[in-house]
């Protein structure tokens, strides 16, 4: 009997608990739970050894003081996909609480005094031997002022596989928003076999800063011309074919001066210096869209490890 | 003079063998890429970015690695990409052996009467710090990234933190314009001016990282740094700039190329 957790924890608000066990050779969700604004959703897929979860907000979208907590437990030999529907929409703090009738964590009652809370999402995720992560959401969108964060830590076993994807974009084109977010702090721990191994730390802030206004950089000049930023984490036996290929792609590239900038950028690092450490790949592109075609297409072989069907679901 | 003073006059010496002139920080793929408009903007352009990104991610390593020289090293586990981690290594190990082989008093000195015996002891055991440190490297039980080794080589130099975070900045903006002259991005003489200019980019960058932790604890015992609790403001180090990253890992796929990095 899968003992993923003794006793029912205390859900705070925004707290989930997803838990994908393995009996019979199938994958079954044993433990799923959520309160509000945090939602979850899991489709019936004709192939049991993957399973779907949608994580959503209520509302579409984060507001100030919003703090999300989602541990999901991915056990030996099973597959999970973690999904959004639509990007992350981050609102500018705002100094009321949401009314909920659950006790909000610690976290969220914390703020500074004369500030508006940040909106915080956590996210603690265990993958056993022989199981993967495949964690695919939409973009996060900060619109104007908005301030986010979000700690994401994945405990791993050596031979289970990760692929993180995390990435931004710029704001509400419709508004003119170009990077007008007030602070963006994402970090993305991974520890394989109890040791860590990368510590992936992205800040983007807009601060005026530096009292000489010709020296000082909004955060729309220093990221310009691109919309979105991605981070792409791949580690596992799962995604060896897939950084392969990437490192083929990678090593055909040869850059001559170039006029201007391309409409999309990447580039491939290894984690650490241990092969079974992964890789991790950024994306720069001008527009989101472009940013996750290329994605779509650079992941593409996961397909044969979580089917057609289920792989069509991310990047629609 | 004091001891600092003297110090400050050494250590910036464009001479110091570390290597350091083979590393263009990503300005070289930068301006390979397209990036930067025109010839007139794009040094003060890259500097600016560069500086700002560079302080936030390198700064809390100089600063505990300075704090705890004894006590034993975290794992820089920022995942740097391959070019920086290559440049970043190699000008470390440089720094390590620059102290051993040309910073601590020479063997023929060591007898000279108005030394203080104390001072002969911690240089000595700085050495064995220095050289145990580097035999981890070597043996890549430990990373020996340039900010760590910057602050061991300042720490048992004997210079303070403060001097210590803004030398390291102030390097890397000098560093920075001595690739824009070998790019024939400035004249060779607008390097003293937009040295100049940046200063107070320097010395604001330096302000506001300079009390950034990498989250170890401290010898002491006392601290507990975790700068991803939630009570965060983010006191670690950070990477601030996405796209510059992105191009100094692009620096090896340029088709030709003169800097290393």
């Amino acid at each position: 009997m899968p003992g993923s957790s003794t006793s029912i924890s205390k859900i705070q608000a925004g707290g989930g608990r997803i838990t994908l066990s393995s009996h019979g050779g199938k994958a079954w969700i044993s433990e799923f739970s959520a309160t509000y604004p945090l939602k979850l959703l899991s489709p019936r897929l004709s192939d049991n050894t993957v399973a779907i979860v949608y994580v959503l907000t209520y509302g579409g979208g984060l507001v100030g003081g919003d703090c999300i907590e989602l541990t999901v437990n991915v056990e030996s030999d099973t597959k999970l996909l973690l999904l959004s529907q639509g990007s992350t929409k981050v609102f500018k703090d705002r100094p009321q609480q949401r009314l909920a009738s659950v006790q909000r964590s610690d976290y969220a009652s914390r703020s500074t005094p004369g500030q508006a809370p940040a909106t915080l999402q956590i996210m603690n995720f265990t993958v056993s031997s022989q199981a993967a992560l495949f964690l695919l959401p939409d973009p996060v969108t900060c619109f104007r002022s908005a301030s986010y964060s979000q700690i994401q830590t994945f405990r791993a076993s050596k031979d289970a596989t990760l692929v993180i994807l995390d990435w931004i974009t710029s704001g509400r084109k419709s508004l003119g928003e170009d990077w007008v977010l007030s602070r963006y702090y994402s970090v993305n721990e991974v520890l394989i076999a109890g040791k860590r191994v990368a510590k992936d730390v992205m800040l983007l802030e807009n601060n005026e800063f530096n009292s000489d206004s010709r020296l000082n950089r909004s955060l729309a000049e220093k990221l310009s011309p691109f919309a979105c930023y991605a981070t792409v984490i791949l580690r596992g036996p799962l995604v060896e074919e897939t950084i392969a290929q990437l490192t083929t792609r990678y090593g055909g590239i040869s850059i001559m001066q170039r006029k201007a900038p391309e409409d999309l950028l990447w580039s491939l690092s290894s984690i650490g210096s241990d092969k079974e450490n992964g890789v991790v790949v950024r994306v720069a592109g001008k527009e989101t869209e472009m940013v996750k075609d290329w994605l779509k297409n650079t992941l593409r072989s996961l397909e044969q490890h979580i089917g057609v069907d289920v792989y069509r679901r991310a990047f629609v | 003079m004091d001891d600092e003073t003297f110090l400050l006059l050494l250590l910036p010496d464009s001479n110091l063998p570390t290597g350091s002139f083979v590393a263009s920080s990503g300005f070289e793929s930068y301006i390979k890429h397209g990036f930067g408009g025109d010839q007139n903007n794009r040094t003060i352009m890259f500097m600016r970015d560069s500086i700002s990104a560079y302080a936030r991610s390198a700064l809390a390593f100089v600063s505990d690695t300075h704090r705890i020289v004894q006590d034993k090293l975290t794992n820089y586990t920022m995942p740097l990409n391959d070019v920086t981690k290559r440049a970043s290594k190699s000008q470390g190990v440089a720094l390590l052996t620059l102290y051993s082989k040309g910073l601590t008093p020479p063997l023929a000195l060591t007898g000279v009467k108005n030394r203080e015996e104390t001072e002969i002891e911690v240089n000595s055991y700085m050495t064995s710090l220095v050289s145990q440190y580097k035999s981890l490297v070597r043996a890549e039980s430990a990373p020996g990234h340039l900010p760590i080794c910057w602050g061991i080589l300042t720490s048992a130099l004997g210079l303070t933190s403060e001097r210590s975070q803004y030398l390291h900045i102030f390097l890397h903006a000098r560093s920075l314009l001595s690739v824009s002259v070998r790019l024939n991005e400035i004249p060779y003489n607008a390097q003293q001016t937009l040295l100049h200019i940046s200063r107070s980019v320097i010395e604001a960058e330096v302000v506001r990282c300079k009390d950034l932790r990498t989250g170890i604890p401290s010898s002491t015992g006392t601290e507990s740094d975790q700068p991803d609790g939630v009570d965060d403001k983010s006191r670690g180090p950070a990477n601030t700039w996405p796209l510059g990253e992105i191009l100094a890992a692009r620096h090896d796929l340029q088709h030709s190329r003169i800097f290393n990095s």
